[in-house]
């Protein structure tokens, strides 16, 4: 593999501004930034009542530019991402994506992210966490090059029941027949873009790649086109509770990476996570796969699982109790649903209760500066609280 | 008929394991790229790589027999600290050729040394503990380790704490002051290494020489180790095949499955015990296709630049020790007249150079008028590549040197034989040139030897184990690494 040589220039103080920047501070009434991967995102524009329920009825945007997005080219380009993740990339066709995870030598999640395969011998991995290094380590005597795409790529998150009907009247023809983790190329307005249907709601959606110098251009466009269909641009915390009901998991709140990891025993592996389905121990040799092979005879000590929780008040925070009494495990991510009328979470809780246990949540409430303490009965459930059939229908609804 | 088990490399530690995997009744095969065996220890190429060995573990050597093989131990050889005013004799905590003031205070730290030495002891033979995750499993691991260190009582716990990680310039320095003395105590911890006297961590070498064996010359020379090894290994019905170099590992199913010889042909066995450095054994001969990505990078970024040259001098006439008391030639000669020496050399070489004045290492053998010569701090990758004007340069500073404290001997040589530390690794395929195939320091000793995952001499690949210095206890000639591979694979072996 070849280094990316380019040089860069001197980081900058403070947070920087992405590609939508300019359309993003005309619209962020609250002023609310976020920092993500150094760059300024919002968190919030107007309400987060508006903006998540624009998800769920409508169609709304979201500036994923600041993902990480690597580019693996080369005649070894599958050998290495097949070696890089757990799932059986050979079997990944061009112009499909996949979700997937990858894992360190002791079979511990590093991240996961998005494999876009873009061709027999070139790929794109979209994540949370840098992972120049780590890729290097897992190039390192193939024939294959890494470069490091995040600051060349601009994305947009379309997401929402009406984000199909919002790209036809953007012009975009046949986008109908684009199937679920299916990229293909389309122009919006005179801009050339790449469209994947994937995203991170549990609902119809699409992922929109651009060059920086294109991003103005297709907002606008999109923006234009959207209005009718109650297009909203929307802000992270919106999309976080959208995430919680899709039942997706996110790196540094409900697992942290075994490469970031400090305390000994804090990695999680992917039959802990609930997250067997992505290991495919048939294929060859994998990074961990050794590790898998005997995690996957073991019974996991614990288990990231779906909870759902008598009475209304959010389980953020909270602990998880056996029989009321025996503290058993922890919240991670927690949600009154406001489509689903559920309270919903993703909580940690050790074997064997997290199989059969009688299991409790302590909430926490804070009335006018008084702490309360609430023991509320907890049910593990499948996970992924909410999946519209809408996510994978072909052609979509046109609403 | 396929054999039961291959030992890639006829070193000492391969044949060791050989040996003991044949008295365990398996039919080993033995293959060995150069035309003799005996990897450094033996004559390829018309030079003995490692001239002055130290003495096989004895219990190695009882459990396979050596006397009944024909291996005669010798008598420990003394060491001659030369250029100083006069040679000062080393034999154990006996120092001769300085004032009574320093003797006795060597003597009292010889002794001292000894029994921290001696607490480390048994951590230094027995196969490494495992470390997983660096949790409470982990630590009792540890503190069994350093029960045998609480033992010492509490002031020499803690004299043995405070010098365990420091450097030997400050240790030998507080203790008998500079000189030959000093000089050759030095050497020993450094020789073979890429770290000078005053590099942190240098004590732990030098307690590490002091818990192993002395070196002895066997009756008939260093050669008489390899060849009672190789008769252990064909008195069990084992063969050793010379002139096969092996290409690849092969495996099949994560398995592994024999080894593929340089021009093609294939050898099936269930069992592959590689006597190759860690690196060539897993990036060249296995693949990285068959490693996870920590263990290539490891594998990739262990520290094992070679700093010996070695150099063969055949002289006219013997070579004459200066003043009274002449020592005896065949002993163990060093020239590194005081640290400092040493240490300037170090630097020469940390920036690749070749230093004025390399510590060096002699023995005389008087049979084949031949002096043999270690130099040390010679760095493999030396600035600019090995070159007609800086082997020159080497063999004169050498010669210099050694005319310095035996003059007269410069105009004696009438031959010379010379291998870098990049002639050594490019004859045994060696990385780095490094006799103890990875340099022996606190990060890749132990459990962390050759690196942190791959200790307990299982390689990555189920079916292949590590038998070379790369894994523990490491270097110098004990045959542990081998005794210890061919146990863990035959253990292995029982549990399947």
């Amino acid at each position: 593999m070849t280094a990316d040589t380019s040089p860069r220039a001197a980081v900058p103080m403070g947070l920087v501004p992405g590609p939508f920047h300019d359309r993003l501070v005309a619209l962020n009434h609250q002023q609310a930034w976020m920092n993500w991967m150094g760059i300024a995102s919002p968190a919030v524009l107007d309400t987060v009542e508006f903006e998540y329920f624009a998800i769920r009825n409508q169609a709304t945007l979201f500036d994923i530019s600041p993902m990480m997005k690597y580019r693996i080219a080369g005649p070894d380009a599958e050998a290495v991402v097949n070696r890089l993740v757990t799932r059986d990339i050979a079997r990944l066709a061009p112009g499909r994506v996949a979700y997937a995870i990858w894992c360190d030598a002791e079979g511990n999640v590093v991240d996961d992210g998005t494999v876009f395969r873009l061709g027999q011998t070139e790929f794109r991995l979209c994540c949370q966490e840098p992972q120049r290094a780590w890729l290097d380590d897992v190039a390192w005597g193939f024939d294959v090059s890494v470069q490091d795409v995040s600051g060349a790529i601009a994305g947009l998150a379309l997401q929402g029941p009406t984000s199909c009907a919002v790209l036809k009247d953007a012009g975009l023809a046949g986008i109908e027949t684009l199937k679920p983790f299916e990229i293909r190329e389309f122009r919006i307005d005179t801009h050339p873009v790449t469209i994947s249907r994937t995203g991170f709601t549990g609902d119809l959606g699409y992922e929109i790649w651009m060059t920086p110098d294109d991003a103005p251009g297709v907002w606008d466009a999109l923006m234009a086109a959207g209005i009718p269909r109650g297009l909203r641009v929307i802000g992270y915390h919106a999309l976080d509770m959208a995430r919680i009901e899709a039942g997706f998991l996110l790196p540094r709140v409900d697992f942290v990476s075994s490469e970031t990891h400090l305390r000994p025993g804090r990695a999680r592996n992917p039959y802990e996570l609930g997250l067997d389905w992505l290991v495919a121990l048939d294929k060859p040799h994998f990074n961990g796969r050794r590790a898998l092979l005997r995690l996957a005879q073991e019974k996991p000590r614990r288990k990231l699982v779906a909870i759902e929780i008598d009475r209304d008040k959010p389980a953020l925070n909270a602990l998880v109790y056996h029989a009321r009494r025996r503290e058993v495990g922890f919240v991670t991510s927690a949600l009154w649903s406001p489509t689903l009328k559920r309270n919903i979470a993703h909580a940690w809780v050790e074997a064997p209760w997290c199989e059969t246990g009688d299991l409790w949540v302590e909430i926490y409430l804070q009335r006018e500066l008084v702490w309360q303490r609430r023991m509320a009965r907890a049910r593990v459930v499948e996970r992924g609280f909410f999946r519209h059939p809408r996510r994978t229908a072909t052609p979509p609804a046109d609403f | 008929m396929s054999p039961d088990a291959i030992v890639i490399g006829a070193g000492h530690n391969g044949l060791v394991a050989a040996a003991r995997l044949g008295l365990a009744g398996r039919r080993v095969l033995v293959l060995e790229a150069q035309d003799a065996p005996g990897g450094l220890l033996g004559e390829a190429g018309g030079m003995r790589v490692a001239a002055m060995p130290t003495g096989l573990d004895p219990e190695v050597a009882r459990a396979l027999a050596l006397h009944r093989h024909g291996l005669r131990p010798g008598r420990p050889l003394a060491t001659i600290a030369l250029g100083g005013n006069a040679p000062v004799r080393i034999e154990g905590g006996s120092v001769r050729g300085i004032d009574a003031a320093a003797a006795a205070a060597f003597a009292d730290l010889h002794r001292r040394l000894g029994r921290h030495a001696a607490a480390l002891a048994p951590m230094m033979a027995k196969v490494p503990p495992r470390l997983r995750d660096g949790g409470w499993g982990d630590l009792m691991t540890l503190a069994r380790m350093g029960l045998g260190v609480r033992m010492l009582g509490r002031a020499q716990m803690r004299e043995l704490l405070r010098v365990l990680l420091s450097n030997v310039w400050d240790l030998l320095d507080d203790e008998i002051g500079d000189g030959p003395l000093s000089g050759a105590l030095a050497m020993e911890a450094t020789l073979g290494g890429a770290m000078g006297p005053r590099s942190p961590g240098t004590v732990l070498p030098l307690l590490y020489r002091f818990a192993g064996r002395p070196r002895t010359m066997p009756e008939g020379g260093a050669g008489a180790i390899v060849a009672a090894l190789v008769k252990a290994v064909e008195a069990t019905g084992g063969q050793v095949r010379t002139g096969a170099r092996v290409a690849g590992v092969l495996t099949g199913d994560d398995r592994v499955a024999g080894v593929r010889l340089e021009g093609g042909e294939e050898i099936r066995a269930p069992l592959v015990v590689s006597n190759a450095h860690p690196r060539a054994t897993l990036l060249d001969l296995l693949g990285v296709r068959h490693l996870d990505a920590e263990d290539a990078r490891r594998a990739r970024l262990m520290a094992t630049e070679g700093m010996v040259a070695r150099l063969d001098l055949t002289l006219g006439a013997a070579p004459g020790v200066p003043g009274a008391g002449a020592p005896d030639l065949c002993d163990r000669m060093v020239i590194a007249p005081d640290m400092k020496m040493l240490e300037t050399a170090f630097n020469a070489a940390k920036y690749k150079g070749i230093p004025e004045r390399p510590g060096l290492e002699c023995h005389w053998d008087a049979g084949a008028s031949r002096l043999a010569v270690s130099a040390q701090f010679v760095p493999c990758g030396v600035k600019g590549g090995w070159s007609a004007e800086t082997r020159d340069r080497l063999l004169s500073n050498v010669v210099s040197a050694i005319d310095d404290a035996l003059p007269g001997t410069a105009a004696k040589v009438t031959g010379v034989t010379l291998a870098t530390p990049a002639d050594i690794e490019a004859r045994f395929a060696l990385p780095g040139g490094h006799w103890h195939h990875g340099e022996f320091r606190v990060d890749q000793m132990l459990m962390l030897r050759p690196f942190a995952g791959a200790a307990q001499y299982r390689m990555p690949v189920a079916g292949l184990y590590l038998c070379g210095a790369g894994a523990h206890p490491g270097g110098d000639v004990t045959g542990l690494p081998g005794w210890n591979a061919a146990g863990a694979a035959l253990k292995d072996g029982r549990r399947a």
